[in-house]
């Protein structure tokens, strides 16, 4: 079966040549399985977010190739990226990103919107990612008018809305309370065991983790050993995430 | 300390300062240019033949203070929504309140004065330029008009530091009552649109109302001229309100109406636009008003002043048909007439005796007299010709043709044979009718000169079509520089107003077209997106402008022989100076928008 994601030899380095530079990432490989839920896990500082941002073309690989469902990114011309990011991938940041002047069923629609998608399809689409979210009560609300749970969830929706064949999260339970990011795990859960969506989470947060089926260690921009959840519960794995996080952290 | 951390802050927007300063310089600029005419009392006095110029000209002074009053407050609130993060910031890491609002009283001040003194620098230059070339491109002549006036300077001085003292105050006390929570949270507080039916509904009608008012009033005063000093103010309070209502209530409706439809709103990037739109819409109310009126009075002033232009030939055209007239030709002046563009040359022959002109019949007959024949109704004149010039109209129009020293005689047309036998010396009279009147200019003018040294008698009673020019031109020229640069000076204010109000809003748009740009918006979207916004941001108040202005020309009908005559021109030359704002703010908007 093919791979969605297959990273080869990636390597970042910030700053012009003979400038001051820095390697962020070096020699990653990684891949993912189609409707695999899979976490990325490494301290501040450590290259998830340049990983993250080279995965959804936001920004290039120094050197290496990154292939999402077969298609090399790093081959993309400007527009083909942003066609690119439209069609075949959602994002959750942790900031959530919402356009602070439209509603909740403006910023979930503006996907399908951008793509010159039929009006009349577009309805039904929000209404039902609303509805699996839990927001059908405030599709009507600005974001100024919810809270971060409730903004992270339309964030979701938006990210979920066009069928994206994966959905990227960069420590998007970070700005969120217990009880909330326990609230979208979950829902990220749902939606990758229901709807078989492939999903790509960055996080520093082992609680975070433990909701996925396979964790990649990152330290200092390389990519260390590899945890596979198997058949254990998630308090397990929890408990095996931050074993290793503390032989990793040496 | 924090004065360094405040100077790296201003480094890093220098940028924004950028716009910020350059706005102000334009403000200040214009009103020492607008200053430099109203001041001058002797300039105002040499050039304008009407009363009510001076009245005109403080009118214009009040007008434009308000006008530069509220920029500067626009401009302020720039300057303090680029900085009340950072100060917020200060705030929550521990600087006191007292300590900041002093630091922002200094640093509007500071800004205030050297944009102050810059531009009145730049506004010294500006006049002098623009006044030369607005006097060389019209011929026109304008006494007493000197780009350096020490009253302006000082007036401008004195009007921007009161202004930037209260502006520096205002800052700094709004700093000190505002949370500092507000002011770290400030520019993601949107608001929204407030829905009420009826009330916007009636906010139409009385938008009507006033705008009827308005209109009605400039319509009366074009007929009854006494109405002006009541009607004015009127006018400009009723379509003041009127406009504002009607950008308010207008805009909002069609906003929400296209949101409603689907179609619309759910493509590509439509609805986001929209949303742009509506959020600022409270924002954009008052300077869309404010801008449209003043869209409205620079428009105005040029139209009038290239209408008195327009006033110079139709005046000189209704005085004389003949555009060069010449007493005994001789080859020197037959060689002048011979590089005119001519249309006819018509020589008669006469005798003078006794106090009485004999003409020829038979020349006549042969090439009619052509006059302007001016009906007192109408005030209008039209050409008239006639093969017998001796009833008392036409003989008073070819006796003005001819020397002065026959002015008072009688004017006899008789057959050949009765004007052989007249015992005095035959004399003839050419006239001359050109293509045009205008582009032979140079040419009539050596010869109406070469003709005065002829008969020095001219001098003094010359009514040459050459001569009634000169003196039409000098009447009008005052009225008319009056018009363009004022027009010139309110539309450079108005689209600097405009695009700083946009730009301002610039900085907070920065994550919105990032995060548009994150989830796939193509970049030529997302520019697509901007010009459109921005179109109908310059669109609403030249709109508005547009049919003030066509209706309010009403008020010159008296005044004006056409007042829609060449409309076409200053129209044209309005749009295409409006439409290079449209498209540096467009410009200017991308850059900080879209890295
Ligand atoms: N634009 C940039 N220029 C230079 N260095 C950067 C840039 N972005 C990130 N870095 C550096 O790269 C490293 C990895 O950053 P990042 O990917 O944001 O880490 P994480 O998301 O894991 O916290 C950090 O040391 C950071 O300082
Ligand atoms: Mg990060």
């Amino acid at each position: 079966m093919q791979k969605i994601v297959e990273v080869k030899n990636i390597e970042k380095i910030y700053g012009k040549a003979g400038e001051k530079q820095y390697k962020a990432l070096s020699d990653v490989n990684f891949e993912v399985e189609p409707g695999e839920f899979v976490g990325i896990m490494g301290a501040s500082g450590s290259g998830k977010t340049t990983l993250l941002n080279i995965l959804s073309t936001l920004d290039t690989p120094t050197s290496g190739q990154v292939h999402i469902g077969g298609q090399d990114i790093t081959k993309l011309n400007t527009n083909e990226m942003a066609d690119f990011r439209a069609n075949k991938i959602g994002f959750i940041f942790q900031d959530f990103n919402l356009l602070e002047n439209l509603t909740a069923y403006e910023n979930i629609a503006l996907p399908l919107a951008l793509q010159n998608t039929n009006a009349k399809k577009i309805d039904p689409a929000v209404n039902s990612i609303a509805e699996k979210l839990g927001l059908t009560d405030i599709l009507n609300h600005y974001p100024t008018e919810l809270s971060g749970g409730q903004k992270q969830r339309v964030a979701a929706a938006r990210a979920l809305v066009h069928d994206p064949s994966i959905i990227f999260g960069d420590e998007p339970t970070g700005a969120l309370d217990s009880k909330s990011a326990r609230a979208l795990l979950d829902t990220m859960s749902k939606i990758n065991h229901e709807d078989n969506v492939s999903i790509l989470l960055v996080t520093h947060d082992p609680f975070s983790a433990s909701y996925c089926d396979r964790i990649i260690f990152i330290k200092d921009g390389e990519i260390g050993q590899e945890l596979k959840k198997a058949d254990h519960s998630r308090g397990e794995f929890y408990q095996e995430i931050l074993d290793s996080l503390g032989t990793f952290a040496e | 300390m924090l004065n360094k951390l405040a100077l790296s802050g201003i480094k890093h927007r220098l940028r924004d300062y950028s716009v910020l300063f350059s706005g102000l310089i334009i403000a200040s600029a214009i009103f020492y240019m607008f200053m430099s005419l109203a001041t001058n009392s002797a300039f105002l006095k040499s050039n304008s033949p009407a009363q009510a110029t001076s009245f005109i000209y403080g009118f214009g002074v009040v007008l434009l203070a308000i006008i530069t009053i509220v920029y500067i407050s626009y401009a302020n609130g720039f300057l303090l929504s680029m900085r009340q993060k950072e100060y917020g910031m200060f705030m929550m890491l521990g600087a006191k309140s007292s300590k900041i609002s002093k630091m922002i009283f200094v640093e509007t001040f500071t800004i205030g004065a050297i944009a102050t003194v810059l531009g009145s620098v730049i506004g010294i230059i500006a006049t002098g330029f623009v006044s030369r070339l607005v006097i060389d491109a019209l011929d026109m002549q304008v006494k007493h008009f000197n780009s350096f006036y020490l009253p302006a300077l000082l007036s401008t001085f004195a009007f921007f530091i009161v202004i930037f003292i209260i502006s520096a105050l205002k800052n700094s006390i709004s700093i000190r009552r505002t949370k500092v929570l507000t002011l770290l949270h400030k520019d993601s507080q949107p608001a929204r649109i407030k829905k009420n039916p009826i009330l916007k509904a009636f906010q139409v009608i009385l938008g009507i109302i006033f705008l009827a008012i308005g209109y009605a009033t400039m319509i009366l005063m074009g007929s009854n001229a006494a109405l002006i000093y009541l009607g004015v103010p009127v006018a400009l309070f009723t379509i003041v309100i009127g406009t504002y209502f009607m950008i308010n209530a207008v805009i909002t409706a069609v906003i929400s109406a296209l949101k409603k439809n689907k179609k619309f709103s759910q493509k590509g990037l439509n609805n986001f636009t929209l949303s742009q739109l509506s959020f600022r819409i409270s924002d954009y109310t008052k300077i869309l008003s404010m801008v449209a009126m003043m869209f409205a009075l620079a428009l105005g002033a040029i139209t009038v002043g290239l209408g008195f232009q327009n006033q110079i030939s139709t005046v000189v055209e209704g005085q004389n048909y003949y555009d060069v007239t010449v007493n005994n030709i001789n080859d020197a002046q037959q060689k002048r007439i011979d590089k005119l563009d001519t249309k006819k040359v018509t020589t008669y022959s006469y005798k003078a005796s006794k106090g009485t002109i004999y003409y020829q019949a038979s020349e006549f007959k042969k090439t009619p007299f052509k006059y302007q024949k001016f009906n007192m109704k109408s005030m209008i004149s039209k050409t008239t010709s006639t093969t017998d010039p001796s009833n008392a109209d036409v003989s008073f129009e070819l006796l003005n043709a001819n020397l002065p020293r026959y002015r008072t005689s009688r004017v006899a047309v008789v057959d050949d044979a009765k004007f052989n036998s007249i015992d005095s010396k035959k004399s003839s009279l050419t006239l001359v009718r050109t293509k045009s009147f205008n582009k032979n200019l140079a040419a009539i003018k050596k010869i109406n000169q070469a003709e005065q040294k002829r008969y020095p008698e001219l001098k003094d009673a010359g009514l040459s079509k050459y001569d009634s020019y000169v003196m039409v031109n000098g009447i009008f020229s005052g009225l008319e520089f009056m018009g363009l640069f004022l027009g010139i000076a309110f539309l450079a204010m108005l689209a600097s107003c405009l695009m700083f109000k946009i730009l301002s809003g610039a900085s907070s748009d920065v994550k919105r077209y990032n995060m548009l740009y994150k989830i796939g918006t193509r970049a030529k979207v997302l520019r697509s997106t901007i010009n459109k916004e921005i179109a109908v941001l310059f669109a609403v108040p030249a709109g508005l402008g547009i049919v003030h202005v066509l209706i309010g020309l009403q008020m010159f009908s008296k005044i004006l022989y056409k007042p829609y005559m060449n409309i076409e021109i200053p129209f044209g030359i309005f749009i295409v100076l409006y439409l290079g704002y449209y498209f540096i703010t467009r410009y200017l908007y991308k850059k900080i928008v879209l890295k």
